[in-house]
């Protein structure tokens, strides 16, 4: 740089319209602080009329003032204030703005879910969305969702586990002798006596239920022999030559013939019946001419009596009432 | 010399070392205070002195700030994209423009915004200043409000300027690196922007700008007001304002590092 000269007052070069441009810059200033402030006040929501939201839940550990509650990823919600309630329950203190508000009905869940990465999350979920809108200044309790701590218990079972595990596999546990034992069962499964003599347990009783055994086996072969033989004369008896089954065949054929010779009388039954039949159709035509007969008869009847009774009246003779029929 | 007296002086200039130092400081606070009631007083402001004023706040302010708006923006975009490349690679990119704010706007903006006025600006120009001033003088009333006043101001003014512009500038150079030339993020970021941007965090960046923009204009001014009579002092005591006022930005950087994360 140049050197300066000494004069004290005309240290800086001249600046032309140095009153206008510092104007200016004072101005550009003031304009970028007021818009920052304005833009954070905005962003911050101050300018949206809201609607507020209570949420209670045990423990609200997470949840920072400032935080969203999102629906369907959507913030729809800030944190304005975390305390404690009468309960001694955590309160969260949220704004809805009013233009989302119709998003959350009386239905509507709100959950917090603390990951094991990351922060915790406020969610707002509408199960029914024509429901009722939720209304101002409600009070919904919050449902927490934490695997975290599910890890203590799940090391503690865990741990239960393992113990368990040792107890059992322990060198003089029952686990252990059942083990022993099992080996034994098998020593005496591969050894000389098999598994017969693991039945018995002991040699000389083993000796006995083989002797037992085998006696048992002789009878029943001469048994089986002996039935077999029965077998085969019931056999001839049944099925032989002469046998039952030849009787009931035999019967069969005649009970055939006899069944053959039933039917054809039958047919001629059928044609004397028909015979009837007609017989007692000419019958029931007679019947009904016999009927209009002796009704005839009868009127004429009447008017010979009715003549007879007429001429007896002019006729004052006695005559015999009877008449000769022709 | 004898061993004897060797002990004494040892301990003579450590005394005098120790007074010297908590004198300049002391100095300092005078200086802050002196030029506060002149900043305060309304003749600072009449007809006489307004060109003097203004020629030190746009002489200083300009072209600084068209350096400086280049400079940062550059770097801040470099930042952004590793920021964003970064935190894309392992699935954590919706921490990406809070971490920017918070590590760009309300760290390094302001703290290089001073760092740059003071090397460019309020150092070389109080180092002249004080060369050009006779040994011993007394400062009048006059000077005060020609010389002193102005070059504090435009020093502290530059300051908030240079800290205003490139901070609106990395905002918007981070929405336009995250999302392009689209205006449907906008309320997704505005969002976020002020979820960072709570109360205590802006009081504290605003308080820190105030205060980097006084250290940078006070303190290479306060020594040419306090000239000291001996040598060695004219000719360090450049060095030694440079050392004292980043020493006071550490402590301003510090204390708000600790307000906003303790």
């Amino acid at each position: 740089m140049t050197e300066q000269p000494t004069q004290t007052t005309h240290s800086a070069p001249p600046v032309r319209n140095a009153e206008f441009k510092a104007a200016v810059l004072l101005v550009i200033m003031v304009l970028l602080v007021a818009g920052a402030a304005v833009y954070l006040l905005y962003a911050r929501g101050a300018f949206e009329s809201t609607q507020t939201l209570f949420l209670e839940a045990d423990d609200s550990e997470g949840v920072v003032v400032g935080m969203d509650v999102t629906f369907a990823g959507f913030p729809i919600g800030r944190v304005r204030r975390i305390e404690l309630s009468k309960e001694g329950k955590a309160r969260i203190v949220v704004d809805v703005p009013r233009d989302d508000a119709h998003w959350l009905r009386k239905t509507s869940i709100f959950t917090l879910e603390r990951g094991l990465v990351g922060g915790a999350k406020l969610r707002a979920f509408t199960g029914i969305p024509t429901d009722p809108p939720l209304e101002e200044g409600a009070a919904r309790a919050l449902l927490v969702g934490d695997p975290g701590a599910e890890i203590p218990r799940l090391l503690a079972t865990a741990r239960d586990l393992l113990e368990n595990l040792n107890t059992l596999t322990a060198e003089n546990s029952a686990l252990a002798a059942s083990l022993a034992n099992i080996q034994g069962v098998t020593g005496k499964l591969n050894g000389p006596s098999g598994a017969m003599g693991l039945i018995a347990g002991d040699d000389k009783n083993a000796q006995q239920l083989t002797e037992r055994a085998n006696k048992l086996l002789v009878t029943v072969n001469a048994l089986a022999t002996k039935a077999d033989s029965l077998i085969g004369h019931a056999d001839t008896q049944v099925f032989g030559p002469q046998g039952v089954v030849t009787d009931a065949q035999a019967t069969i054929i005649q009970l055939n013939g006899l069944l053959a010779d039933a039917r054809n009388s039958l047919k001629k039954m059928d044609a004397v019946l028909v015979e009837a039949q007609a017989v007692g159709a000419n019958a029931k035509e007679a019947t009904a001419d016999l009927g209009t007969l002796r009704a005839e008869v009868e009127s004429s009847l009447r008017r010979v009596e009715q003549l007879v009774n007429e001429i007896n009246k002019k006729w004052p003779f006695k005559r015999d009432t009877e008449i000769k029929l022709p | 010399m004898n061993a004897q007296a060797s002990t004494p002086t040892i301990l003579q200039r450590l005394h005098h070392g120790a007074v010297d130092w908590l004198q300049t400081w002391w100095r300092l606070a005078q200086f802050a205070v002196l030029m506060l009631s002149v900043a305060l007083t309304p003749a600072t402001y009449n007809r006489a002195n307004r060109p003097v004023l203004a020629r030190h706040l746009v002489a200083d302010t300009v072209p600084n700030l068209a350096w400086f708006g280049v400079l940062s923006a550059l770097v801040s975009l470099v930042l952004i994209r590793i920021v964003v490349v970064t935190s894309l690679s392992y699935g954590l990119s919706r921490f990406a423009l809070e971490m920017v704010v918070r590590v760009l706007v309300l760290e390094l903006i302001p703290l290089t915004a001073a760092a740059f006025v003071a090397l460019r600006t309020t150092l070389p120009a109080g180092l002249e200043f004080s060369q050009g001033r006779g040994a011993g003088t007394v400062a009048t009333v006059q000077e005060l409000h020609g010389e002193f006043y102005p070059r504090v101001a435009a020093g502290v003014f530059a300051v908030w300027m240079l800290a205003a512009v490139s901070c609106v500038l990395t905002l918007i150079l981070a929405y336009l690196t995250l999302y392009g030339f689209t205006p449907w993020a906008l309320t997704g970021y505005t969002r976020v922007v002020g979820q960072v941007f709570n109360p205590a965090v802006t009081l504290i960046l605003v308080l820190k700008v105030v205060f980097f923009s006084f250290a940078v204009g006070l303190i290479p001014m306060a020594s040419s007001f306090y000239f000291g009579a001996n040598y060695r002092v004219k000719v360090t005591h450049g060095l030694s304002d440079m050392v004292r006022l980043f020493a006071m930005i550490l402590l301003i950087e510090v204390a708000s590092l600790m307000g906003n994360y303790y």
